[in-house]
């Protein structure tokens, strides 16, 4: 009974599956009846309409069920077997690409050699600029020093003509007579007296 | 033995770009129609004619202890490292250049510093950080480094 019934069900059991579970035991009993009451028709018919669906169910399971499992399914990325970074493209070749042939080393070379040149440019750039502010600076410092020295000089200079004259101004007192100086130091006035006093400051420094 | 990947040989330029101008010389090809190329073996840089490398095919890669000259390693990291046996090809097409006086090659052998005393002459429009060959007075390449100034 049991494989008779198996046999029997073959049939029966992807029209079942493909409807439900509940109607297993329902279709189960229809086919049976179908089967007893007129074998060839109702079997020819069952078989026509069974069997393009069974290969076409089968094929679409098949097909669908890697697609579904691939993409569609929403398992978290990190709970797989391989790691998500590690995973490579399917199409792609395996190992590595070598650069042998001359035309994709001297391309490789020309962007290698423009991108230092490049780099090496804009740091003399950098460089130049650089140098531009420093002796700017240097400039600048080297005026200040010379506007510094000059006035120096001028100082030091204005401080020998005037003690120059002062001693002139000393000689003279003591050369000439009395009388005479008597009119320089009356048409000079105050400036004399200035002159002694600066003398006997510069003997002071 | 094999030749360099795409990302390798762009490291090994770049390296060799901070010290020659023209790279271009390094692969042009020879009278004989033979070229160089470059091939790595146990993390080594070879420098090697063509012909040879295709000799060297037939010993095994544990075998094969060198061939060629020996430009540098490839560290771990996936650096490039020159050696000194780099120094006559990166001599022979030199950016920048340093001359040395006689009683500065001494030091410099010994692995000190050159400094500004032992200039004989350089390339004016050398920047700082950047590679440079050093030669003798007498045009003999003693080694290269990299250029460094100290703001006076």
């Amino acid at each position: 009974m049991a494989p008779t019934r198996t046999i029997k069900n073959k049939h029966a059991a992807p029209k079942s599956g493909s409807k439900g579970g509940k109607k297993r035991s329902s279709t189960d009993g229809v086919s049976k009846s179908k089967s007893s009451k007129g074998k060839k028709p109702v079997i020819s018919a069952t078989e026509i309409k069974g069997r393009p669906n069974l290969p076409g169910l089968n094929k679409d399971k098949k097909k669908k069920q890697p697609v579904y499992t691939d993409k569609e399914l929403g398992i978290p990325e990190l709970n797989m077997i391989t790691p998500v970074g590690v995973t490579k493209p399917r199409g792609k070749k395996k190992g590595k690409v070598f650069v042998d042939d001359r035309e994709s080393m001297s391309t490789l070379l020309a962007l290698v050699q423009a991108e230092k040149e490049g780099q090496i440019e804009s740091k003399m750039m950098r460089a130049r600029q650089l140098e531009e502010i420093r002796e700017a600076r240097r400039k600048e410092a080297e005026k200040k020093e010379a506007e510094r020295r000059a006035e120096l000089e001028q100082t030091k200079e204005a401080i020998r003509r005037k003690r120059k004259r002062g001693n002139k101004g000393k000689k003279d007192g003591q050369e000439e007579e009395d009388g005479e100086s008597v009119k320089e130091l009356a048409a000079t006035g105050s400036k004399a007296v200035k002159a002694k006093k600066k003398r006997v400051s510069f003997a002071a420094d | 033995m094999r030749p360099l990947t795409d990302q390798e040989m762009k490291v090994v330029l770049d390296k060799l770009a901070n010290y020659m101008s023209d790279l271009k010389s390094l692969i042009a090809p020879l009278e004989d129609g033979d070229r160089y190329v470059f091939r790595l073996n146990h993390n080594r840089v070879y420098y090697v004619k063509l012909s040879l490398a295709n000799l060297a095919t037939c010993v095994s890669r544990d075998a094969l202890l060198s061939l060629g000259t020996c430009l540098g390693k490839m560290t771990k990291s996936g650096k490039f490292r020159l050696h000194i046996t780099a120094l006559p090809i990166l001599a022979r097409g030199a950016r920048h250049k340093i001359w040395v006086k006689e009683n500065g090659a001494q030091p410099f052998l010994y692995g000190s510093n050159i400094v500004k005393a032992h200039v004989g002459r350089w390339s004016e429009d050398c920047p700082e950080h950047q590679g440079c060959v050093v030669y003798s007075m007498a045009d003999i390449p003693l080694g290269f480094g990299v250029t460094a100034r100290i703001p006076p």
